[in-house]
């Protein structure tokens, strides 16, 4: 009976110890680098109907990612020789939400799949082309549209020239691209606290190290 | 007899959170893990995330300067040794970052009482083991087969998941062994307070520290000073820890009878290194995305040797790195031992409980890197 009592006693204590253990979360550590131009693209009506990537990898991945694929001329590939790798990037790309969140007035936007994708090598790199169409067409007031990766693997970083074009939108339609600005003290406590799900778009985090775009129409 | 088993229990909490606050300092991961119990104060979070940042800040340039170098050495020879010393720094700074097995390898040594220099000898094997598999993935993938990224990158996964397996194993293993470990020495301990708590005093004390009493109650000598208070006490002594008819024993004497750890003269054994060859491979398998990136991409160059040469220099980087960590978290366990030691049964306690809950998160590390939370290197997210 007492000897019950012991064992019980002893056996709560030691399952309360990994249950005290809480998730740790993903910390920075970047093994890509994409360099982003992106085109934000309206309907004749002046509603946002999708946005164009292209991303330009670092040399390092390109080499990487073009590993084993087989080309006629050295140092050289055509987009036809990229067209496989093109459209595996593409599906790859899907299962991160291509790493773009848009918001209308707040309200998260989905995206559709890539359409129109190609890859082109220049200056030993890779520049991935891609166009994610919204569900509906997006008639808001400020529309928002985010590139980050959540688990940071992949560090994004506007393009020095032309970042964000704006391509058949209203006259009166204002632009802001803001890249990720150095973390608060604010922010650094909650990174350095974070033991949440990294991967959840709706959560604030990835947004320390996003690239932002902001339309802003009357 | 009341003001005893207080006073005991003070200084068991004392040297637990001796023990959580100095592996708290070493390492971020187990900061994570502790912070929840005992919110660390703002200031130090701060300045501990603004070096981190520094650190990845610096090992995202080191690591970005690496195609320079690699290419410079195409044409001249001394960039080769400006590339090695980039690796070197590369390898120092990046192992700070997740993966590389530092939390894997520091809470194996905590929960199975390792020497510091076993713990410097896992941190250079696990990294030497790392760069190798790196290496010969890319030599039999990319050099031998011409197999795209995408291949590698499945090769990868396969690699990684079964060293995540291994990993859970081994935790789960000393999760087992730990436990019942910690359950004897509480089992013992209730009974000691509930008898007679002068008896376990005199146990612990006569028979050192380190070893949970109960082990001594097979020794004809222990046994008789052991049960001559039991019998004399008016309660329980169905029940008893003594004497060879005790449910308990046969467990003792069984293949996990090492439940409370070697002796450090045993650890230096083949049998001993041994046992932590299990850890090495589990936590080396897994080859880092920088060294495979960085090696493809020397192979374009035409320069595999260099690469791998590279590699190699990265992996002494990350071994030091882990070894330091490592030592760290052996240290933080020595003085907790050496605290809670040197009292009562409590303190031994203690210590098994630092055991299980360093063990658990072994098994909690190889669950979260297998479900893909902690695993922030994914090669395959642009190329399948």
């Amino acid at each position: 009976m007492m000897n019950r009592t012991h064992s019980c006693f002893c056996a709560v204590l030691l399952l309360s110890l990994p249950v005290s253990l809480p998730m740790t979360g993903a910390a920075a550590h970047p093994h890509v680098w994409v360099t982003t131009h992106s085109e934000i693209l309206y309907s004749a009506e002046g509603a946002m109907t999708g946005v164009r990537h292209a991303w330009t990898f670092d040399d390092m991945f390109s080499a990487y990612a073009l590993q084993g694929i087989s080309h006629a001329r050295k140092g050289q590939y055509t987009r036809e020789e990229l067209a496989s790798l093109a459209q595996l990037n593409v599906t790859s790309l899907k299962e991160y939400g291509y790493f773009t969140y848009a918001r209308a007035d707040g309200r998260k936007v989905k995206l559709l799949d890539a359409a129109d994708y190609w890859l082109e090598y220049n200056n030993a790199a890779l520049t991935l082309h891609f166009t994610l169409p919204l569900a509906a067409p997006a008639a808001a007031k400020a529309m928002q549209i985010e590139i980050y990766d959540p688990t940071i693997f992949v560090d994004f970083e506007f393009a020095k020239d032309a970042p964000v074009l704006l391509s058949g939108a209203p006259p009166q339609c204002l632009l802001r691209a803001d890249p990720p600005h150095q973390p608060t003290p604010a922010e650094q406590l909650r990174l350095s606290q974070l033991d949440g799900d990294p991967l959840d778009a709706s959560s604030s985090y990835g947004e320390i190290f996003a690239n932002k775009i902001l339309v802003k129409c009357p | 007899m009341t003001i005893m088993p207080m006073t005991t229990l003070r200084r068991a909490a004392l040297a637990a959170m001796a023990a959580i606050l100095a592996v708290s300092v070493i390492d971020p991961v187990w900061a994570q893990a502790v912070s929840f119990a005992a919110p660390p104060h703002a200031t130090g979070v701060m300045s501990q995330s603004a070096v981190m940042g520094w650190i990845l800040t610096r090992q995202a340039a080191f690591y970005r300067s690496l195609s320079g170098f690699i290419r410079a050495s195409r044409d001249d020879g001394a960039a080769m040794w400006g590339l090695f010393g980039i690796s070197f720094l590369y390898g120092i700074f990046h192992a700070v970052g997740p993966g590389h097995g530092k939390a894997v390898i520091s809470s194996y040594l905590v929960a199975n009482e390792e020497t510091w220099r076993r713990g410097v000898v896992l941190s250079f094997a696990s990294a030497a083991i790392q760069s190798a598999v790196a290496i010969i993935v890319v030599a039999i993938a990319a050099v031998l087969l011409g197999t795209t990224a995408k291949a590698i990158g499945s090769t990868v996964h396969v690699v990684e998941t079964v060293s995540y397996g291994l990993v859970i194993l081994i935790g789960l293993r000393l999760l087992f062994v730990k436990g019942r470990g910690f359950l004897m020495a509480c089992r013992e301990l209730i009974r000691g307070l509930t008898w007679q708590p002068a008896s376990t005093e005199a146990a612990t004390s006569l028979h050192g520290s380190r070893m949970i009493v109960l082990r001594h109650d097979h020794r004809p000598g222990t046994t008789s000073f052991r049960c001559e208070p039991c019998h004399g006490g008016d309660n329980d002594h169905v029940h008893g820890p003594h004497g060879h008819d005790d449910p308990d024993h046969d467990r003792h004497e069984s293949a996990w009878g090492h439940a409370h750890g070697p002796e450090p003269s045993e650890l230096a054994g083949a049998g001993g290194w041994r046992r932590g060859v299990s850890a090495v491979i589990a936590v080396g398998l897994r080859p880092c995305s920088g060294a495979i990136i960085v090696l493809i991409f020397a192979l374009a160059q035409d320069l595999f040797w260099t690469g791998a040469a590279a590699t190699l220099v990265m992996g002494l980087g990350t071994a030091i790195t882990v070894a330091a960590i490592a030592t760290l978290a052996v240290g933080a366990r020595n003085i907790a031992s050496r605290i809670a030691g040197a009292r009562s049964g409590l303190g031994m306690l203690t210590m098994r409980a630092i055991e299980v809950g360093a063990a658990a998160l072994i098994v909690v590390f190889g669950v979260l890197l297998l479900a893909g939370y902690m695993a922030s290197e994914q090669l395959w997210m642009f190329t399948g």
